[in-house]
């Protein structure tokens, strides 16, 4: 065993001597790299149809649209292996020696390190929501490009095809290319930090479900510049409209599958991590909500995940072999989409908002300087969504045309999850009753959640009634829902989040000014946006319309003026964060007070988080009880790796 | 001691900065508990499969199945069946092997596996051509390839897999200590045989 | 301050909440005026929703507003709140209250749902066809048209299908909706309580003409309504123009063609008035040229006008009826008039 430790140290030494060769820089994974593999792989998917169309005597072997389809798949591929995401898999599977890890790929001392592959999870923390900001900056964009057209009624700026195409991809990119992955960047970043472990339990896994990420958003964005234009059938995409559409759909249809890739490997870390890597003495009941928040979250995009897959799947395949899931004429059902789509795309929901409680207990506990209250009915709230979330996805259906009796036992299942819901918005009001409460911008951003996610879910109560969703589905009413639990409620938390370990993350303060500032311009328009939508919606307005009714006109004006407000509150954001990076006052290590873990060790904390495991002697939330501890560094760890802790 | 010694050593030389030793609050292995994770969410994918069939099949109340002139190779389809229970048996053999530092055996067990598993695709295959209908012909045809072809997939990365077990047992990797690099292939090979299983009766027989 | 006095400028802060909530539900005019007997069942359901969610947004949000202003810290206090952990019988309280309220509003909601689909022992029985970018009502005398025409206090049994992609059928002041899925059929039951003429509109995303695929649902005294019924089958019967006029206004044509002849001044295709110049521009007479961009729109390319907006199933209109349409637009669209 040493020797061969030795032999690889040598290994490892050799190739960090000297200059390297011409042919080292070709074949050393990185972007260099890309410009070889990329258009290898794209060969061999080109190869692949020539053969293929050449055996089975189908002509012209060259065909535009498969061949763009393959790239879809073959092209990431390529990527992905050229900036070396495979690298170590690719020799472990030929049974070359792997070196051991030299760390070498592990943390970032400047800014190039952010963009390669990087095994740290804090480093990966970073990227993530990095990428996905950017994505959200690009679908508020076409937000703002649609709500311009809507403006007036008529036609003014673009036409219907291209309308349908932003208000499509806006609505993608923002569920898969924001909301889900921030919340898998975030909890990346904090939760090894928060249950006293190193990393991930699979760090080199961790590291290839971040860059998948970004193959899914350039491809979904990408869809604008095929012939036919972006995909233009709502993010839904249901068929039979979906099965003949341009090129530009199979971008939708193979982007989810990267996006999904993604999520599905990181919610395996999460849950191998949180399961086996917690500090001695972390019972599971001892777990801050975050950890149980993102415990709940993988479950749920471990098992609901592949069922938009399989949708995709299906109509990639309706589209590429002509098979008839959803066409009616040759024994299809149309519906069948539907209930596999929204198998998955109700606990979606659940999926882009539990992490968001998980941070708001965390948040407004420590600004309370309270414990929170009723953990573990908090806790157990998060398993009983988990549960309910499976069984409520034909309430998306309501209208669809299923069988009339299956609406009453999903709209009770819908009904009784506001449940859990209602017990966590009550036990977070008992949290802060009677506290301290500092009122910064993460306290500002967890307070608007709270309020605008109750307006949201009482909305869903209208909704969940299936009498009143005859009248309100497929209208502006949804719309208002949809975003009063999406901006209001995740968003609201993602910049929570953000803020709340903005200083552990890089070691600098932000401008507290500019945030309240950022808190308030949200907060207001976003209102202003998006309440008036209920009524549009129930007066009669439909959604995903390029046109509408002229006596909607000004209140669609008004709606797309408090947008344009909207977006541009976000640049006071992107400035704040930008700007403190940069420039800010270095910040302590635990700026908040706060008894959990991260917060115990530098900001930014050092390459392997600990040096010794800590070992947890409390609860999270021990606020209000002199010299109560949540966790000892440099404490005495119970016996030898691998030792199984108290229960 | 040794391994111990061997950490100081390396810690000195890159400047002390080093993972601090690692506390596992589980006794179940990682790699195994990732592998059935996946396996879950492998298992879900093959449930909106199911269910696509179940939706064109019992939902649409299909009055034939198969339709009027459209049949399935079932004798064929049960020979394969006995062929990938059979190599679940001897994949089995192959760890077992292993466990008890039996070399040959491991090695004679994931052959005869990754024989098995090639035989089954290439049954699969052979008769895909011999089928006498083409998915895009009606939403049986669309479901019948499907499910297979998305079980033959998930064969096809089985033997991928037992592959690159077969390449590193032969170069001397595994010992009835570590063995995990064997005995992952080998749980998602169990999993694709009993998918298999499920497919083959959901699909051929009822 | 003693607990009982908090709770009681909770309370009052609820009740101005509560107060502006429901002065914004009464005054804001949410709801058209229901023009239909299943809107009046839904509006019932949706004021019980109303509620529910005024008094509870009113306790939440004066807990909240109550919360930062009181227990906010002082700059220099750096102490911690109380170390209070939890309240079983609280959490219990508000664990069962939600569930029955819940509940309650589940079983409302499923009666609503039930007495909705109730069609009645003879209802008037009414097809309802969706395609890009159109919807045609077909009555049980043979009579098709674009427009739904309904009598009023009578149970109408719409039975909807679609025939390309899945559209929908919505009619706001109705409170009835229901999409219109190829290769199945929905029943949706309408008993109009309200003359007049109301919206009628696609909700669900059908394509780049979703947006344009509206029309309307009049409500007529029965006896009107039945002698509508009788004159356009008359009509249908009758000399070539008049029947043509009729069958051009019952495909409602008007929705997006001109047409002086017909009164039509839809904007969305071409003008139907001047057609001898563009059958000519095609190599055919006129009547064939009007005849093949009925049956077969995407392949007669109006120059400026996109493809795949005009319905394509036109060709499966009644042989007497096409004909008809053909002879009534050729001769009023020769132009020069």
């Amino acid at each position: 065993m040493v020797a061969a430790h030795a032999e690889h140290h040598d290994v490892h030494h050799a190739s960090a001597q000297g200059p390297r060769s011409p042919l080292g820089w070709i074949l050393a994974a990185g972007y260099i790299r890309c410009l070889w593999t990329i258009p290898m792989m794209f060969g061999v998917g080109v190869g692949i149809m020539a053969l293929v169309r050449w055996l089975e005597g189908w002509g012209p072997i060259w065909n535009g649209s498969i061949v763009t389809t393959l790239s879809l798949i073959t092209i990431p591929l390529g990527f992905l292996g050229g900036i070396g995401a495979f690298d170590f898999w690719g020799r472990y599977c030929f049974g070359q020696p792997t070196e051991v890890d030299d760390h070498k790929s592990h943390g970032a001392k400047d800014w190039r390190g952010y963009f390669r592959v990087n095994t740290d999870h804090k480093v990966i923390g970073v990227q993530y929501v990095g990428t996905t900001i950017i994505f959200f900056m690009i679908g508020g964009l076409l937000a703002m490009i649609f709500r311009a057209e809507l403006a007036q009624p008529g036609t003014q700026i673009v036409d219907t095809q291209t309308f349908n195409g932003l208000i499509s991809v806006h609505a993608a990119l923002m569920i898969f290319l924001f909301i889900v992955p921030v919340f898998a960047g975030l909890g990346n970043y904090v939760i090894p930090l928060m249950i006293g472990a190193p990393d991930m339990a699979f760090p080199k896994l961790n590291a290839l479900s971040f860059w998948l990420l970004p193959m899914a958003g350039i491809m979904m964005v990408s869809s604008f510049l095929v012939p036919g234009g972006a995909f233009a059938t709502g993010w839904t995409s249901y068929p039979p409209l979906a099965d003949h559409q341009p090129l530009g759909q199979v971008f939708f249809n193979m982007g989810v599958q990267w996006a999904g890739a993604s999520s599905i490997m990181t919610a395996l870390n999460f849950l191998v991590t949180i399961i086996t890597m917690r500090a001695p003495g972390m019972t599971f009941w001892r777990m801050p909500l975050l950890v149980w928040a993102n415990f709940t979250t993988s479950l749920l995009v471990v098992f609901a995940t592949p069922f938009i897959a399989g949708a995709q799947f299906f109509v990639a395949f309706d589209r590429v072999m002509h098979t008839h899931f959803f066409d009616p004429a040759h024994g299809g059902y149309p519906l069948g989409y539907q209930h596999i789509f929204w198998f998955y795309s109700h606990p979606a929901v659940y999926i882009m908002i539990l992490p968001g409680f998980g941070i708001i207990s965390e948040i407004l506990s420590v600004m309370s300087r309270k414990p929170i209250f009723g953990y573990r009915l908090m806790a157990m709230s998060l398993m009983g969504i988990l549960v309910l979330g499976f069984s409520v996805w034909a309430h998306h259906m309501f209208v669809a045309g299923m069988a009339g009796w299956l609406r009453v036992p999903m709209m009770l299942t819908t009904m009784l999850i506001a449940v859990p819901t209602g017990i966590k918005v009550f036990s977070w009001i008992a949290t802060i009753w009677n506290g301290k409460i500092t009122l910064n911008t993460p306290m500002l951003m967890s307070l608007g959640f709270l309020s605008m996610f109750l307006l949201g879910g009482l909305s869903g109560i209208y909704l969940g009634n299936v009498a009143i969703d005859i009248h309100a589905a497929e209208t502006y009413f949804v719309v208002a829902h949809l975003h009063y639990v999406l901006f209001g409620g995740s968003v609201f938390t993602i910049y929570a989040g953000i803020y709340y370990w903005f200083p552990k993350m890089t070691g600098r303060m932000y401008s507290e000014r500019l945030g309240k500032i950022h808190f308030w311009l949200t907060f207001v328009a976003f209102n202003l946006t998006f309440f008036p939508m209920h009524w549009l919606g129930l007066q009669g307005m439909p959604r995903r319309v390029a046109d509408y009714a002229p006596e909607y006109g000004n209140w669609n004006l008004f709606i797309s003026i408090s947008s344009f407000a909207l977006g541009a509150s976000t640049l006071v954001f992107l400035y704040n964060m930008i700007n403190s990076w940069v420039r800010g006052p270095k910040a302590p290590g635990n700026p908040w007070r706060a008894l959990t873990l991260e917060w115990l060790v530098t900001s930014p904390p050092p390459l392997f988080n600990f040096e010794q495991i800590p070992t947890v002697v409390g609860h999270p939330y021990e606020y209000g009880v002199k010299g109560a501890q949540h966790a000892i560094l440099n404490g005495p760890t119970t016996g030898t790796p691998a030792k199984v802790g108290a229960h | 001691m040794t391994a111990h010694a061997e950490v100081h050593a390396h810690d000195e030389h890159h400047g002390g900065e080093h993972p601090p030793e690692l506390y596992l609050s589980s006794n179940y292995p990682q790699t195994i508990l990732g592998m059935l994770l996946f396996i879950g969410s492998e298992a879900m994918l093959f449930g909106a499969f199911f269910a696509a069939l179940f939706f064109v099949r019992v939902v649409n109340e299909a009055p034939h199945w198969p339709p009027t002139g459209y049949h399935l190779p079932v004798f064929v389809a049960a020979m394969n069946t006995i062929v990938l229970v059979t190599s679940s048996f001897t994949m089995h053999w192959s760890l077992a092997s292993i466990k008890r530092n039996n070399r040959v055996g491991m090695i004679a067990g994931l052959s005869l596996t990754v024989l098995m598993g090639i035989t089954f695709v290439g049954t699969q295959i052979r008769e895909y051509s011999r089928i006498g209908f083409a998915p895009g012909d009606n939403a049986f045809a669309s479901t019948f390839y499907g499910l297979t072809g998305l079980h033959g997939f998930h064969v096809i990365i089985g033997l991928l897999l037992l592959t690159f077990a077969l390449v590193r047992g032969l170069r001397g990797h595994f010992s009835a200590e570590h063995h995990h690099g064997l005995e992952i292939p080998g749980i998602y090979w169990h999993f694709v045989d009993v998918m298999w299983i499920i497919v083959f009766i959901t699909v051929y027989i009822i | 301050m003693r607990k009982n006095k908090q709770f009681i400028h909770v309370a009052m802060i609820a009740i101005v909440l509560g107060a502006i909530a429901a002065a914004v539900a009464y005054f804001g005019n949410w709801l058209p005026a229901p023009a239909s007997r299943e809107a009046g069942r839904i509006w019932f359901n949706f004021w019980a929703a109303t509620i529910v969610s005024i008094v509870i947004f009113a306790v939440v949000s004066a807990a909240i507003i109550y919360s930062v202003i009181k227990f906010r810290a002082a700059p220099d206090d750096d102490s911690d709140g109380p170390s209070v952990h939890g309240h079983t019988r609280l959490e219990i309280a508000w664990t069962i209250i939600p569930t029955i309220i819940v509940v309650l509003l589940s079983v409302a909601s499923a009666i609503v749902l039930h007495e909705n689909s109730k069609a009645g022992p003879n209802p008037v029985k009414i097809q309802g066809i969706a395609q890009q970018y159109a919807f045609a009502f077909k009555y049980e005398n043979g009579v098709q048209s674009g427009i739904l025409r309904l009598p009023l206090g009578r149970h109408a049994a719409l039975r909807l299908t679609a025939l390309d992609v899945i559209h929908a059928f919505w009619v706001p002041d109705f409170g009835q909706k229901q999409d219109m899925v190829p290769g199945q059929t929905m029943t949706l039951v309408v008993t109009p309580t309200r003359l007049g003429t109301y919206p009628l509109i696609c909700s669900h995303l059908c394509g780049l003409g979703h947006s344009i695929m509206r029309t309307s649902a009049i409500v007529m005294e029965p006896a009107a309504f039945e002698k509508w019924l009788a004159d356009q089958k008359t009509a249908l019967a009758g000399p070539p123009g008049e029947a043509g006029k009729t069958v051009f206004t019952n495909n409602g044509c008007a929705a997006c063609h001109a047409f002086t002849a017909a009164g039509a001044t839809g904007a969305v295709g071409p003008s139907l008035d001047d057609l001898s110049a563009s059958a000519t521009a095609a190599g055919q007479p006129l009547e064939d040229f009007i005849r093949e961009s009925i049956v077969a729109p995407n392949k007669v390319a109006a120059k400026g006008y996109p493809a795949n907006v005009m319905p394509q199933t036109f060709a499966q209109l009644p042989k007497d009826q096409l004909d008809a349409l053909v002879t009534y637009i050729a001769e009023n669209g020769k132009g020069g008039s």
